[in-house]
């Protein structure tokens, strides 16, 4: 039973830093996760067809069940997670059955502070098991929006980048065809002129294929006016790499992305948004910034950040603001967690 | 009997002819039942080799399981089926006939999009906008999966389709379909056009074995090079 006594002395603490505990549904609409998340999604779950026609499947992760049930108004925000989670995983072998354990603050309204209690109640639970060279790494999603959009270059481009942060090789594949000039929709672009005039007398509300007549004439026109080509490629992917390289302690942060842009004639601002990041000097404890970090999970929208003991991951997490949203949410809902790694325990 | 030979062949069609024909050219005449709707066969002066007829796909699955030892069927069904099913059939040689594409169409009004490039702008745009995803049509759907994501294209959701896929859009069932295409007519009639990047597999008929009767097989495979 060492585990579980683990688990409760992690609990004990969630508990006295005002967490409460959430117990989301086993059983999830399939379809709506797909509906939601996307097609990749589909094949790590557990599914199974009920009597009346749904899909349903196995709570393929406690993060997602837990904003399932809060946006049901099941919960309140600031809760705690203890149980399993089902999926696949790909590989053969591999256990269906992860025990999660982790807290999520829903509906963040004070992003500094809430990006502070998070990572601090987990580094202080994660304590109380594993004292031993404790280094926290952390990375913003968002530093690496402001220098994308900071950058010259044609809004199609910007949207990609930032888009396929979080898939690390098909990104590099982005780069390499920016460098090159080369444009992924370097396809010559048949300007079918007369179309667009023939459709700009019809209905513009009409509807083909789920897209008004106006959206698409809007969109046509955007695109041919948007640049095909532009010269800078090389030093633009230039200075993207060497902004994924930066890799310094939490101390030396600030001087190294002053630096960073002086050198690459940016503003001095493009950089004002990381005070979640300086705030975590408070922990007083060994925290590394690494710009090419949180690459792996697509809903990350700002500070991201892992808690090593050793060479052992032992707890990660971030904010994402936009999942409650895509989770159908009618405004946005921001919010900050983390899990602790049980498995390395 | 030991070295009994089943072939599946397709049950319809031009497939159906073509096979036979590719048997025949080869002096291996194929007999049919003088019953019209019989699924055997046999062939001319070869008592040990026997003919069924199936369903294309069917062919994949029972050259999986063991039942079938050689047959002919089309790329695209293969490439199609369950990976663990894949590697249990090999492909012997491709034949020069069921040519056709599987491709991704969008409606000819969405004359704003060409490429793959547009449709993952667009599909973000339709994720942004109505909070859904860009639904795609097929009869392929591992394919289609493959293609999209290895293309960049993730906000969308699969809707499987059994048959005239080509009305999905048009009736609110998808915004887009892949499917297969050997001339283009269907699509085009149907007010749907190919995006020039957008040929996710290009297939034709292929002599297939089962993997596991390999070396049974060879001194009979080796006759069609």
């Amino acid at each position: 039973m060492k585990s579980k006594k683990l688990s409760e002395t992690i609990i004990k603490t969630f508990k006295t830093n005002g967490f409460v505990l959430s117990e989301p549904d086993v059983l999830l609409d399939s379809d709506y996760i797909i509906e939601r998340s996307g097609e990749k999604f589909r094949s790590s779950m557990l599914t199974f067809d009920r009597e009346d026609g749904k899909t349903m499947c196995l709570r393929p992760d406690l993060t997602v069940a837990s904003c399932i049930s809060f946006l049901q108004k099941k919960t309140s925000s600031k809760i705690y997670y203890s149980g399993q989670a089902y999926r696949r995983s790909g590989g053969k072998g591999t256990n269906f059955i992860n025990d999660q354990l982790g807290i999520e603050i829903l509906g963040s309204k004070n992003k500094i502070q809430d990006d502070f209690k998070v990572i601090n109640t987990i580094l202080s639970s994660a304590k109380k098991i594993k004292r031993k060279k404790i280094l926290i790494k952390v990375g913003d999603i968002s530093l690496f929006k402001s220098l994308i959009n900071s950058l010259d270059m044609p809004e199609r481009w910007k949207l990609r980048l930032i888009r396929h942060f979080w898939k690390p090789s098909y990104f590099e594949e982005l780069l390499k065809r920016l460098e090159k000039n080369t444009d992924i929709d370097a396809v010559t672009f048949d300007a079918d002129k007369k179309r667009f005039y023939e459709m700009k007398k019809l209905d513009q509300d009409k509807v083909v294929a789920g897209r008004s007549i106006s959206e698409i004439l809007k969109r046509f026109d955007k695109k041919i006016k948007d640049p095909r080509s532009f010269v800078d490629g090389k030093k633009i992917v230039k200075i993207i790499t060497s902004f994924l390289k930066i890799n310094c302690k939490l101390s030396e942060l600030d001087e190294k992305l002053l630096d960073f842009a002086k050198k690459n004639n940016l503003k001095k601002n493009i950089f004002r948004d990381f005070k979640s990041i300086l705030n975590l000097k408070k922990l007083n404890q060994d925290v590394n910034f690494i710009a090419n970090f949180g690459r792996d999970v697509e809903y990350y929208t700002g500070i991201v950040f892992e808690v090593f003991s050793g060479k052992n991951e032992i707890a990660r997490g971030g904010r994402y603001d936009d999942l409650l949203k895509s989770l159908g949410a009618k405004k946005n809902i921001p919010a900050v967690g983390a899990a602790i790694n049980l498995k390395n325990i | 009997m030991k070295d009994l030979i089943t072939i599946g062949l397709p049950s319809k069609g031009r497939l159906k002819d073509n096979a036979i024909s590719f048997f025949n050219d080869r002096g291996l005449k194929i007999l049919q039942s003088e019953k019209e709707r019989n699924y055997f066969g046999t062939i001319e002066n070869k008592p040990n080799i026997k003919i069924i007829f199936l369903h294309a796909k069917e062919i994949i699955q029972r050259l999986g399981d063991g039942t079938l030892d050689i047959g002919v069927s089309g790329l695209d069904l293969l490439k199609e089926s369950d990976i663990n099913l894949q590697g249990k059939i090999n492909i012997q040689r491709k034949l020069d006939f069921g040519n056709a594409n599987l491709v991704i169409a969008v409606p000819d009004d969405w004359i704003d999009v060409q490429t793959i490039a547009d449709l993952e702008e667009v599909s973000f745009d339709i994720r942004s906008k109505r909070n859904a995803r860009l639904r795609v049509a097929t009869k392929y759907p591992n394919l289609t999966n493959n293609f999209l994501i290895s293309k960049g294209v993730t906000q969308y959701k699969l809707i499987p389709s059994l048959g005239a896929t080509e009305t999905y859009p048009f009736i609110g069932s998808s915004e887009i379909i892949t499917d297969i295409t050997s001339t283009g007519k269907t699509l085009a009639d149907n007010n749907l056009r190919l995006l020039k990047d957008g040929l996710i597999l290009s297939s034709n008929a292929c002599l297939l074995f089962a993997k596991k009767k390999a070396t049974k097989l060879q001194p009979f495979l080796k006759s069609f090079g």
